[in-house]
């Protein structure tokens, strides 16, 4: 079977051998041209034909797989099923391998066949047969140099690039140039290794880690093998990388510039980076054996380096998904020095893997993106005082450490050191002692050794050169008192063996008493004998007292609280059962009365304001307001009583002057030295006329058309103040649309401004306010500038 | 709070044994009635029997100082003695007025004044005392 006739490998395009200017075909340097190009173009054929044939006879291998035949039987069916397709041997070869493949590179002609099937079918079939045939050549060569000569050739020469570069990453950050094609060679070996720290097109997609693009090479400036050939051109640098690591870049040049490429050739790049990888993954530099070997060295090697250390460390190795992505990395070992700062046990730690371990590891410290960096790239990290964050019972703690991760073969060092934590704690635990006034001891019953801390010295108020007490002798050192509840203490803890605890009254020899709290556990072998006991005591003395003085503060505070809160309660059930805030209207011929009281905001701000409007027998309008110095149930009583009382006496048919008089005796004989002010009037409605008398309380506001005054200010003593006095008497004529207000301070009282300033804006809110009596009062209400949150009460008449 | 924002000054002096000058400076109002409370009964305490209250000073009086006027007015009625209000602020002046409690208790323009009403009570101790 001639492969010529059965492969049609699609070669690439290739100029015809330009001559140098005046030399002819004919000459003899035209000839020798003409002959390296022909032996250049066979060398060319031959490698095509061998690649497609190394396609083919893995077709058959495939097949001989699933069908269970021989060699010869999968060459017939091969040759009888591309036939019955109608297609080239080649390209079934191809099919057969992608169908059995389903790997990254069939995803990849797939997609690509499936973008360029509608433009050329046979385009886009000969694009699956070139990168099928790249990936044959570049399993087939033996170095990176062959596969990058088959790379350039079979996949990139389509795609319009004239050059490739395949870089290995060293570990310390340095670039080696293992394979290239469509370089010059001087240039190549001018770029063989590129040292750390040097900003190439390559190092930066590895510091990226993805793929760089530039359409232009002087448009980024970044300095790159070949770049003065091909100024202007456009590059490709993707890391070559598998399951997580990267090896390497590779690097593709065009000879112009480079427009972005659709997805599908950036993916059938990052595919040929892929293969790229498997090449790099066994590289190891040549003749530098300073280098790091890239075979893996024993586990068990790094495991022994990570038990030789005296810092907590991990051996991570990498834990990928079925694809070969790295996922995560499995904890495969934990040194002795390693504590979880959870608290859980090391054989928990141990398997698992880091993220499920250590979730906050993914969080703000970006330690796993380290890690993970470190895998890729195989540059060591490391940090000096990072901020480590770990979640213990869900709370997340923070502590900082020094941290170091070194990438070893196929495995993951990592190595920290919490700052001074030894140290630190133990200077933590002293400070708490001190500062908690804790006593530790431990008491061996075997030897009848017993070890006490300074501070346990001092709680027992004994010099620390003194012998220390056993706890058995406990109770000598107690208050008599306490005996009962030591005794339940020492059987709990040396009988029973279970931890116990006991507050008790400790006698010190200096005379003093402390109150100490005793919590102790004790330490069994593994027979169940008591060996051992250990404990503390705290001296609870100062939070003793202060719980006791607490508690009684407590329960007083309470008991004021419930009671002042019931007499609030109280005061205001009895206001709101007497006044309530509007009042049923009174039936007297051409006259209006309405009423208001607002009642003080706060519960326990209710006052002896009060009002009354009512109808005498003799059928005069008796009308009053008042206030009862004071706030809370003893003005409420005090307003309750002056009100009824004023009621009872209205009835004799004396004149406001008289009623008032009688009042303030009342008011005198009540308990408590109380003073209360109010205004009482009487008006007569068949003439119209208002008597009225004043106690200490301000005149009422008498409200003609649009002009509002205050009536004079009679002569008048507050009611309680003395046992006897005499009030004066006015009387005032009103006419229809009169109006006359009645108020208690509540309404004007205001600590920055006189009693006339507050009247004043009283009196020409009340003279600007139109409508019936009860918007008028509203109005009063709502525009009152008062500000002592008092209550306020005002009675209203309006002549008809 | 209060107290540290209008804190209330009462200086005492003695112009007679049996007289004390009373100054206040200062709101009287709920807040700061039981401490000048305390200054008078004080006073009584030591056997004072006149009282002459300088409020000079006190740009704002509420009911609750009224009540502590009154209340040393009837203390020092039973003595028998007298209490005088010296030269109260027009606001001060106004609230006596409309209560009612500068017809019970005098109110002088001048310590002087208040004094010469107090040697004119002591020279005319039959004197009814007013209603």
């Amino acid at each position: 079977m001639s492969i010529e006739d059965q492969a049609n490998v699609p070669l690439p395009e290739h100029p015809q051998v330009a001559l140098p200017a005046g030399v002819s075909a004919d000459s003899p340097v035209g000839r020798l041209a003409a002959t390296v190009d022909r032996l250049s173009r066979e060398v060319r054929t031959a490698q095509a034909e061998a690649e497609g044939r190394a396609l083919i006879e893995l077709a058959k291998g495939i097949l001989v797989e699933r069908l269970g035949c021989g060699p010869t039987q999968a060459a017939r069916q091969l040759a009888e099923l591309t036939e019955q397709a109608g297609t080239t041997q080649l390209e079934f070869a191809v099919e057969v391998i992608n169908q059995a493949a389903r790997d990254r590179m069939s995803e990849v002609t797939n997609a690509f066949l499936a973008a360029t099937r509608a433009a050329e079918e046979a385009a886009a079939e000969t694009a699956a047969v070139r990168l099928r045939a790249a990936e044959s050549g570049a399993l087939a060569a033996d170095d990176t140099q062959a596969v990058a000569e088959s790379l350039l050739e079979q996949a990139l020469r389509p795609l319009g690039a004239v050059a490739v570069a395949i870089w290995a990453a060293g570990a310390d950050g340095s670039l080696t140039l293992t394979g290239s094609a469509g370089f010059s060679p001087a240039e190549a070996a001018r770029w063989h290794y590129v040292p750390p720290d040097v900003a190439t097109v390559a190092r930066c997609a590895l510091t990226e880690r993805d793929g760089l693009w530039i359409m232009s090479t002087d448009d980024r400036g970044l300095p790159s093998v070949g770049r003065h050939h091909y100024p202007d051109g456009g590059r490709a640098a993707v890391p070559a990388g598998t399951g997580g690591r990267v090896y390497g870049v590779l690097e593709i040049a065009w000879p112009t510039p480079m427009p972005e490429q659709p997805p599908q050739i950036v993916r059938q790049v990052e595919a040929l980076a892929e293969l790229c990888a498997h090449t790099l993954e066994t590289y190891t530099p040549p003749g530098n054996p300073s280098h790091e070997s890239r075979a893996m060295p024993d586990a068990s090697e790094l495991m022994d380096l990570a038990d030789g250390l005296y810092d907590p460390a991990l051996v991570l190795v990498p834990h990928l998904d079925t694809s070969g992505n790295l996922l995560d990395f499995r904890i495969q070992h934990v040194n002795s020095r390693f504590l979880d700062p959870a608290g859980r046990p090391r054989a928990m730690i141990s398997g698992s893997l880091l993220l499920e371990a250590y979730p906050m590891a993914a969080g703000d410290s970006e330690l796993f993106q380290r890690i993970e960096r470190v895998y890729a790239t195989g540059e060591p990290f490391r940090a000096r005082r990072m901020n480590l964050t770990a979640l213990v019972d869900q709370v997340p703690l923070a502590a900082l450490a020094d941290i170091s991760v070194s990438r070893h073969g196929d495995g993951i060092l990592f190595i920290w050191r919490i700052e001074d934590e030894t140290a630190r704690l133990a200077s933590l635990l002293q400070h708490a002692q001190r500062l908690g006034r804790i006593g530790g001891f431990e008491e061996n019953l075997l030897t009848g050794e017993i070890t006490w801390n300074g501070q346990l010295f001092d709680l027992y108020g004994r010099p620390e050169t003194s012998p220390p007490v056993p706890l058995e002798e406990l109770p000598a050192h107690a208050h008599p008192d306490d005996a009962v509840t030591i005794g339940r203490f020492l059987r709990t803890l040396l009988h029973r063996r279970r931890p116990a605890s006991a507050a008790f009254r400790l006698q010190r020899p200096d005379g003093v008493t402390r109150h100490i709290r005793v919590v102790a556990e004790p330490v069994l072998d593994t027979d169940g004998r008591l060996l051992t006991t250990r404990g503390a005591y705290q001296d609870i003395s100062a939070q003793h007292w202060t719980e006791v003085a607490l508690a009684a503060t407590r329960d007083q505070l309470a008991h004021t609280e419930q009671h002042a809160s019931e007499r609030d309660r109280l005061a205001l059930q009895l206001q709101r059962a007497i006044m309530p805030p509007t009042q049923a209207p009174l039936q007297v011929p051409d006259l209006d009365v309405a009423v208001r009281y607002r009642p003080a905001e706060a519960e326990q701000l209710v006052g002896g304001d009060w009002y009354d409007a009512v109808v005498l027998p003799s059928r005069l309008v008796l009308l009053c307001v008042g206030d009862v110095a004071g706030h809370g149930i003893e003005a409420a009583t005090s307003m309750v009583v002056l009100r009824n009382a004023l009621r009872g006496l209205a009835v004799t048919g004396a004149g406001p002057g008289q009623l008032l008089s009688w009042l303030n005796i009342v008011a005198h004989h009540l308990t408590g030295a109380v003073t209360a002010t109010a205004v009482c009037a009487l008006y007569d409605p068949d003439s119209r006329t208002l008597r009225w008398a004043r106690a200490g309380h301000l005149p009422p506001v008498l409200v003609r058309g649009s002009d509002a005054a205050p009536l004079p200010l009679v002569r008048g003593l507050l009611l309680g103040a003395v046992p006897e006095a005499s009030y004066e008497e006015a009387e005032v004529q009103l006419a229809p649309e009169d109006n006359l207000l009645m108020y208690t301070d509540g309404l004007i009282e205001r600590r920055d401004r006189t009693v006339e300033e507050s009247l004043t804006h009283l009196l020409s809110t009340a003279a600007d306010a139109p409508g019936t009596l009860d918007q008028r009062l509203d109005r009063l209400l709502t525009y009152s500038r008062s500000d002592t949150d008092d209550d306020t009460c005002i009675v209203g008449i309006r002549v008809g | 709070m209060h107290i540290a924002q209008d804190p209330l000054s009462v200086e005492v002096t003695l112009p007679r044994e049996d007289v004390a000058l009373l100054t206040v400076e200062g709101y009287l109002d709920v807040d700061t009635a039981t401490e000048f409370q305390h200054h008078l009964a004080n006073q009584l305490h030591h056997g004072r029997r006149h009282f002459l209250l300088d409020l000079t000073a006190v740009p704002f009086m509420d009911s609750s100082g009224m009540n502590i006027i009154l209340r040393v007015y009837q203390e020092a009625r039973d003595l028998p003695g007298s209490v005088h209000i010296i030269s109260p602020a027009p606001a001060v002046r106004r609230i006596l007025d409309l209560t009612g409690v500068s017809i019970t208790v005098p109110v002088s323009e001048s310590v002087e004044e208040a004094l010469e009403r107090v040697d004119g009570l002591a020279k005319a101790p039959e004197a009814e005392p007013e209603s």
